[in-house]
């Protein structure tokens, strides 16, 4: 259903350049710190102001992305279901106390398309802290397949977000977006 | 000042209570005396409808917390709301309700008014007869801290006695009532018990929870005890009507039985069971001749095993007692009895000990369950088919709740153990003590005592020494079940705790004079069986322990005769493998398998362990091959799992390799049944398992044929997380429909679950499968009734992408959504348009994986498997209830662990003791799915 192949898109495009990747690289990378600090401190409510009103967000299994099967723990196909994602969990879901904290590293720029669009593809890790065990454990570790649309304001904002998480044994809840 | 139209006024006062959504607010109207009032309608403590409460003294008590409000000022009436209802002013103009959206403001002295006038319990408890069940019940219920009142009601005009004596000191005049008596007037006054006494109950109306007295009285009750005892079985032959004979039940019974006994000369007893021998011994020993009259072949007919019976024939015809066994009476008079062969045994008093029988008029008349041999059917708390009444002693008949069988006794301690439980339940206490069956009679100088409980088929084992014999019945597993003993005490203390444990033993040490029975216990070397460690507790199906959900133990039996006994177990789709050579790994309990698609088309389940070293040969998670080999020796199995190839089999330069004596078809994998049903793949250890049609019956089949229909299934992808919890909570959270709008606040805020909504908790007959199913009330409508419902709010809860929630009808099913369980390890998942299954695979009592394979079907378009996705947000371990389940099942576990002696409650809706049941408010099918597991479990 989402391809990822970018670089094809990307080919020729007189945008893709070394230098524009690169700088695209600083740009998501300060983008993901910002992103990663709304989830850890738990602002849930903001988390879909990262994304296009279009935009696709995704965590799905590697054993599902390999095979191209789509279902995803999470599958939001706009910012308004991404909003009432967050509404529904931060008001409604019933779930213990726990501290989360979202790594992303690796960031590499793999195409720049003619409209600009910037794919990326980051290692992401996300540790998980229960009062129960407060000794925490590695929640998830896997990949975040990007595409940002820059805006004119000079931010990017995700016009797609895939998470496929290699630990496909999920520990009894994932409660929070990655 | 902001009016707004409602509804007519008239629906109001048909209906009492009506919540409507006036101006994006949910308010109340209730009817009270002829006027109408509005409040909000949504609890100031937790989120429920007030209109769904119970309303009473100009009050509304909300169904989720029995928070209370006045209607009429909205004030919150103390814990646990603090919070004050808004209320609207209301006006009705041309018969239409019209409220003013702007609250009144609450008077401003808030402090929550005491109603101390209240009592601290309004409850009645009325029990119905006055003997040592009754007034047990009254003392037990009392001491137990139930604080309402208690009234015994007792046909005699005497203070609460004992029977045991009546045919023992008050019949031989040695003792008299005092004595008998168990509580003095003063006692029952101290404990708040009102005796009413010499008056009978006439009838009971349970829908108005009261019963008619023969003075013309009525009296209300909350709960009700039966303890109306038995009456003694009347003889009815030819004279019987004209010839006194006497019978011994009761005082009066006592009293003329004893005089006639001193003035005979010649006694003749018909009935040789233990009041038979009671009277023939009294009558002996005040130097009466006497024959006992018994038409069996041997005197206790089924009370005693034949040899203990046989010593206790040679103890009466050693006391003098003639004996005519095999003899019934032909008819009675002044004379004496004429038996069926025409001889005449001479008496001037004749008595009749013939069996009791159960006094259950009252009950049946009220239309409550009774047994088909006489009798009032309970639970093991003593609870009859009606919730708000009891039966105690003599007149109750305890039907056990696994096996069906069901059992009356008639003894003293029976009288008070009953009364002990059912007093304890009444004041909400559970009784965990645990009790054999004990009786004892005074006969010929000497007691008889009996520990357990007579049946067929126990080996009896004669042991000699001390006064008299005892007799040990032992069971087929050698454990002890009965003592009868005539004069050994310290054997039978002895016998009770080897029977508690269950210990076994051989016949020769029992009948060993030299060996001491109460050292045998002490013995390091025994074995207690897991039955007899793991006790259910005496208070039935209402409780469940903790060691069901941790212990190892009770897990290994688990997997020995649930997963690996006479199950189906999900292991796959056929989509996953739909070509010759595809395979996925699976598990069947907490066994990995393999399952694969072979040349011929046909499905194999084998385990994953080389029949070699046992190494798991099988590690990807799916994939295509033409064989499997084991990486350790090369050992290779086709896609049937028969053992193909072995390397050096013949060894190598002559040496070394398998003996002669090696066939490779017996050397396998080993292969489990398969069965498939319109796309789903079944695997079972057993080899003569039934169709998945008849293990799935009819009406799951239904269910399940919804999902499965034979439309070629697409798969979407895969869920898998490890749940921190047993495995059976996840089974019992789907046959728990209390839970769905209690911990699932998404589905009320957002009009998923609305009141009105059609649901079902259905369970097969077995009580092992089941289905929670709904419906939207309307499906048509839908999107408009959920719009309505999502607007309902004034906080921005509503849905911006409402697609969600939408439901497209595809199905053959009244309902919308179904969560299917088939035992033991499959969830059927139909949530609207979002279908999938879900295997529960234990790795252990404590933890769990599950693995969800969320599909679609094949003639889908690109719109129908978004949709489906996205209503997939729902579920799995990041779905907006899968979360909330996973959660809950974590904490529950937690609960359990590092507590000693836990246990459940799972007690509502008691009007169903185990099954079906009408309301979602039940725990009913989490009580059935446990009567079967302890049936499989044999615990």
């Amino acid at each position: 259903m989402m391809t990822m192949d970018a670089q094809e898109n990307s080919v020729g495009s007189p945008l893709d350049t070394r230098e524009a990747r690169r700088e695209a690289r600083l740009a998501i990378e300060e983008f993901n710190a910002e992103y990663c600090a709304v989830l850890d401190d738990g602002a849930l409510e903001d988390w879909p102001d990262f994304f296009t009103e279009d935009g696709f967000y995704n965590i799905t299994a590697r054993e599902n992305f390999d095979r191209g099967m789509p279902v995803g723990l999470v599958y939001c196909e706009s910012r308004a279901m991404m909003r009432d994602r967050a509404l529904a969990v931060s008001k409604t879901s019933m779930f213990g106390p726990r501290f989360l904290r979202h790594f992303i590293t690796n960031t590499r720029v793999t195409g720049i398309e003619a409209d600009g669009t910037i794919c990326a593809q980051s290692n992401y890790i996300l540790l998980e802290v229960l009062m129960d065990v407060p000794d925490g454990r590695l929640h998830q570790a896997g990949r975040l397949f990007d595409r940002f649309e820059p805006q004119s304001d000079g931010g990017l904002l995700l016009k797609s977000r895939i998470a496929v998480y290699d630990t496909l044994l999920v520990a009894n809840a994932l409660v929070l977006p990655v | 000042m902001a009016w707004f139209q409602s509804i007519p006024a008239a629906d109001v006062h048909t209906q009492g209570a009506v919540g409507v959504e006036v101006d994006g607010l949910r308010i109340a109207l209730f009817s009270l005396d002829g006027d109408i009032h509005a409040t909000g309608n949504i609890c100031t403590h937790a989120f429920a409808l007030l209109t769904d409460g119970h309303v009473e003294n100009g009050c509304v008590e909300c169904p989720l917390h029995q928070g209370l409000f006045d209607i009429r000022t909205g004030k919150a009436q103390g814990t646990p709301v603090t919070k004050d209802i808004a209320t609207y002013a209301v006006d009705i103009r041309d018969g239409q309700v019209w409220v003013d959206t702007d609250s009144r403001l609450a008077e401003t002295d808030a402090a929550p008014e005491h109603t101390e006038s209240m009592p601290e319990d309004p409850r009645a408890l009325l029990i119905v007869g006055a003997g040592q069940a009754g007034v047990e019940t009254a003392v037990a219920a009392r001491q137990n801290g139930f604080a309402g009142t208690i009234t015994l009601i007792g046909d005699e005009p005497v203070l609460p006695y004992e029977r045991p004596p009546l045919s023992k000191g008050m019949l031989m005049g040695e003792s008299g009532l005092d004595e008998a008596t168990i509580y003095s007037a003063a006692e029952l006054d101290a404990l708040k018990i009102e005796l009413l006494n010499g008056i009978q109950v006439s009838g009971v109306d349970r829908k108005a929870r009261r019963v008619s007295l023969s003075d013309g009285r009525q009296l209300s009750y909350d709960m009700l005890v039966l303890a109306t005892g038995a009456r003694a079985r009347e003889l009815s032959v030819t004279g019987s009507d004209e010839t006194s004979l006497f019978y011994l039940r009761n005082l009066r019974h006592a009293k003329s039985l004893g005089e006639a006994l001193r003035k005979a000369t010649q006694v003749a007893v018909i009935g040789g069971g233990f009041i038979g021998l009671e009277i023939a011994s009294a009558a002996r020993k005040l130097g009466k001749h006497v024959t006992v009259i018994e038409a069996a072949a041997r005197l206790m007919g089924r009370l005693l095993p034949e040899e203990a019976a046989g010593y206790m024939q040679e103890l009466a015809v050693a006391n003098g007692v003639a004996l005519e066994l095999g003899h019934t009476t032909a008819a009675v008079s002044r004379e004496g009895v004429m038996l069926d062969d025409g001889r005449m045994v001479a008496a001037d008093c004749i008595v009749v000990g013939i069996g009791a029988v159960p006094n259950d008029a009252l009950a049946r008349e009220a239309g409550l369950a009774v047994a088909e041999r006489g009798g009032i059917l309970v639970n093991p708390i003593g609870r009859t088919s009606d919730p708000a009444i009891y039966a105690v002693g003599d007149v109750a008949v305890h039907r056990d709740e696994i096996s069906g069988r069901e059992h009356r006794l008639e003894s003293w301690q029976n009288a008070n153990l009953t009364a002990r439980s059912t007093g304890m339940a009444i004041a909400g206490a559970a009784d965990h003590s645990i009790d054999l069956p004990w009786f004892w009679s005074d006969l010929f100088g000497g007691t008889v005592q009996m520990l357990g409980q007579m049946r067929d088929g126990l080996t009896l084992v004669r042991r000699d020494g001390g006064q008299a014999p005892v007799f040990f019945g032992l069971n087929e597993e050698g454990s002890i079940e009965l003592v009868v003993d005539f004069g050994q005490p310290k054997a039978i203390q002895a016998a009770r705790s080897l029977m508690l444990e269950g210990t076994e033993l051989s016949p020769a040490l029992l009948t060993d004079r030299d060996v001491d029975l109460s050292q045998l216990n002490e013995d390091d070397m025994k074995t207690i069986p897991l039955e007899k460690r793991f006790v259910w507790p005496a208070t039935g199906l209402e409780r469940i322990p903790d060691w069901v959900y941790t212990d190892q133990e009770i897990f290994d039996r688990e997997v020995e005769r649930i997963f690996h006994g006479r199950t189906w177990n999900y292991v796959g789709l056929e989509a996953e493998i739909p070509n010759a050579g595809d395979f996925i790994r699976s598990y069947v309990g907490p066994t990995a398998v393999v399952v694969s698609r072979d040349e011929d088309g046909g499905i194999n389940v084998f385990e994953n362990r080389c029949a070699h070293r046992a190494a798991e040969f099988c590690r990807e998670l799916h994939g295509n091959t033409d064989e499997f080999v084991c990486p350790y020796h090369q050992w290779s199995y086709d896609l049937k799992g028969n053992l193909a190839g072995i390397p050096f089999r013949r060894g190598a330069a002559g040496k070394g390799g398998m003996g002669p004596d090696f066939q490779p078809e017996k050397h396998g994998l080993r292969c489990l049944s398969v069965a498939t049903r319109n796309g789903a793949i079944f695997a079972s250890f057993a080899s003569d398992m039934e169709s998945v049609e008849d293990y799935l019956g009819e009406d799951m089949l239904k269910d399940f044929d919804a999902v499965f229909s034979g439309r070629k299934i697409k798969v979407l992808g895969h869920y898998r997380h490890t749940l921190s919890g047993n495995w059976k909570l996840y089974p019992e959270n789907l046959k728990d429909p209390y839970h769905a709008t209690l911990l699932h606040t998404f589905l009320v805020t957002f009009g998923l679950l609305v009141a009105g909504n059609k649901s079902a908790m259905i369970v097969d007959p077995k009580g092992r499968h089941s289905t929670m199913a709904s419906a939207k009330s309307d499906a048509g409508k839908v999107s408009d009734e959920d719009k309505s419902q999502m607007r309902a709010y004034r906080d921005g809860m509503t849905l911006e992408d409402p697609r969600m929630m939408d439901f497209v009808p595809e199905f053959d099913s009244p309902w919308s959504v179904t969560m299917q369980v088939v035992w033991p390890n499959l969830i059927v998942q139909r949530e609207m348009n979002t279908l999938g299954v879900r295997q529960i695979n234990p790795t252990g009592p404590n933890e769990f994986t599950m693995v969800w394979t969320m599909f679609g079907y094949e003639d889908d378009d690109e719109e129908m498997t978004r949709h489906r996705l996205r209503q997939g947000n729902l579920m799995g371990p990041a779905g907006y209830l899968g979360m909330e389940d996973n959660e809950a099942i974590k904490f529950v576990q937690d609960g359990m662990l590092n507590t000693r002696k836990g246990e459940h409650l799972i007690a509502l809706d008691p009007e169903v003791p185990a099954g079906t049941s009408d309301t979602l408010i039940s725990e009913a099918a989490i009580r059935a799915m446990y009567k079967y597991w302890r049936q499989e479990m044999g615990l």
